[in-house]
């Protein structure tokens, strides 16, 4: 487990070592899509596909997903109500998904996006793309390609931050 | 910003800004009813009575709708199919209601303040989709999101409602909440159909119909609500109809970017005419499809509504 790589050098490098995993792991672009997890996992799918489309010479699906309908704990009223829309312009039926979000944790948001996304259509096959895998799982999910494995104490958390063209890393508290 | 409200009774009860929060979250509701799979799970295993007691088409179909969409269950009642014909009081009612455990209760009824006096009385989320004259809050959010989704932003559009303003829950929880976003609103009616100390609403008060309309961003109609009107307020429907409908002669004194609305039930002919209701102007239907959105805003407000801050 690393310490969070949060200079914008570290960040560059996780991105680059990423991108270099995908372009491994396709050989062909050909209904492949990528789809952010809003908000930190917009902000990474638009550098990620971003890097993608410049190094291989391809335009690449970009869609986005609000979870907020189908958390599984929408009755704690924890947190203030802010909802943005699922905007998804063309159609997942037979496509591989690349789900991207910024932190993989219990795997409750990754649960949530699936049920969402299988809403809207059927996939051929979905795969999870995170920056980092802070472990803690509550439900049997792993990430397809991870950036950086971290270790983080229960009271703080990690999350990116829009930052011009870009995102930072921003090291917080965690909710109460 | 979260929500304090456990219940929407009136929107004397909401701020600007928590009117800003429905009107902005709408929107994604807006998006679910146009998809193929019109569900989200959010409201998975809740339980919604609607009690009408007072004839609906919209409002009712609307709440139905907002529930199910998000995968509450829903069970609707009518005044006149309930033991309220055999005696029964609204506060028994509801009492034996609550006795089965509903998450939400929507009430329509024709006595002001009930909505209010079950809020107080019971445990769980009480909506109010009208009580008698006094307020009709969702009519008026979703009144408010259309003009918003049309002209951009509430503050300082000129707002016409015209017609009986003294028997009508919709004008007055839409004056409470357009001053609130800092809209100038004007009241258009007979003397007869304007409730006395109107101008003390914040109003501009007329019952000059013509002089508005030029100068009128949205022109919203009004039923005249006889249903509710014991006494002879005016000579005839047709007088109403000449001094007060929405006319084609009327809609050409319009701005062509202006809007013209109706809650509905419409009375054709009476204090709308054709040209109105079925040109180019009207959002009378867009209306219909903001009050599901709407509604469903305010069920997932009141029933947890807790969503992710990152």
């Amino acid at each position: 487990m690393a310490n969070i790589p949060s200079s914008v050098e570290q960040v560059e490098q996780l991105l680059a070592e990423l991108t270099a995993k995908l372009t491994a792991a396709f050989s062909s672009w050909e209904q492949v899509a990528f789809v952010g997890v809003r908000s930190g996992g917009e902000l990474l799918a638009r550098q990620v596909v971003g890097r993608l489309e410049r190094s291989c010479g391809v335009k690449l699906p970009l869609g986005l997903l609000d979870i907020s309908f189908y958390r599984d704990d929408i009755s704690k009223r924890l947190f203030s109500p802010e909802v943005k829309n699922t905007e998804i312009d063309f159609s997942i039926d037979n496509q591989t998904i690349i789900l991207v979000d910024d932190v993989l944790n219990t795997g409750r948001t990754v649960r949530a996006a699936l049920d969402h996304l299988m809403d809207l259509g059927r996939p051929k096959r979905i795969m999870l793309l995170v920056l980092f895998d802070r472990g803690g799982r509550e439900l049997p999910f792993q990430a397809d390609f991870v950036g950086a494995r971290v270790d983080l104490p229960d009271d703080k958390r990690v999350k990116l931050k829009a930052a011009g063209e870009t995102f930072e890393v921003v090291i917080k508290e965690a909710r109460p | 910003m979260s929500w304090a409200h456990k219940d929407m009774v009136g929107i004397q009860d909401l701020s600007a800004s928590e009117i800003a929060t429905v009107l902005e979250m709408s929107k994604s509701f807006k998006e679910i009813s146009r998809r193929d799979i019109k569900k989200v799970p959010t409201l998975r295993g809740k339980t919604v009575v609607l009690f009408f007691y007072e004839a609906s088409t919209r409002t009712r179909l609307s709440f139905e709708l907002a529930a199910k969409r998000l995968s509450a269950d829903t069970v609707s009642l009518a005044g006149s199919g309930s033991s309220f014909t055999k005696g029964e009081t609204i506060i028994d009612g509801a009492d034996n209601v609550m006795a089965m455990q509903p998450d939400c209760l929507v009430i329509r009824c024709p006595f002001a303040g009930v909505p209010k006096a079950l809020a107080e009385r019971l445990p769980c989320a009480v909506l109010n989709a009208g009580d008698g004259y006094n307020e009709h809050p969702s009519q008026a959010l979703l009144d408010m999101f259309t003009m918003q989704e049309r002209f951009g932003s509430l503050k300082g559009l000129n707002v016409s409602i015209v017609g009986d303003i003294s028997h009508s829950r919709v004008a007055r929880s839409n004056i409470y909440g357009l001053t609130k976003m800092g809209a100038q609103v004007t009241v258009v009616a007979p003397k007869t159909l304007l409730p006395s100390g109107i101008e003390n609403f914040g109003v501009r008060v007329t019952s000059d119909f013509d002089s508005v309309l030029p100068s009128s961003d949205v022109v919203m109609m009004l039923r005249v609500q006889k249903e509710r009107i014991k006494e002879q307020l005016f000579p005839s429907d047709r007088e109403y109809s000449t001094l007060f409908g929405l006319n084609a002669r009327r809609v050409a004194l319009m701005q062509p970017q202006a809007v013209i609305m109706h809650p509905g039930p419409m009375n054709r002919g009476v204090e709308i005419g054709h040209d109105a209701c079925d040109g180019e102007r009207a959002v009378i239907l867009d209306q219909v499809e903001n009050g599901v959105a709407v509604r469903m805003s305010l069920m997932y407000l009141s029933l947890g509504g807790g969503a992710n801050v990152d």
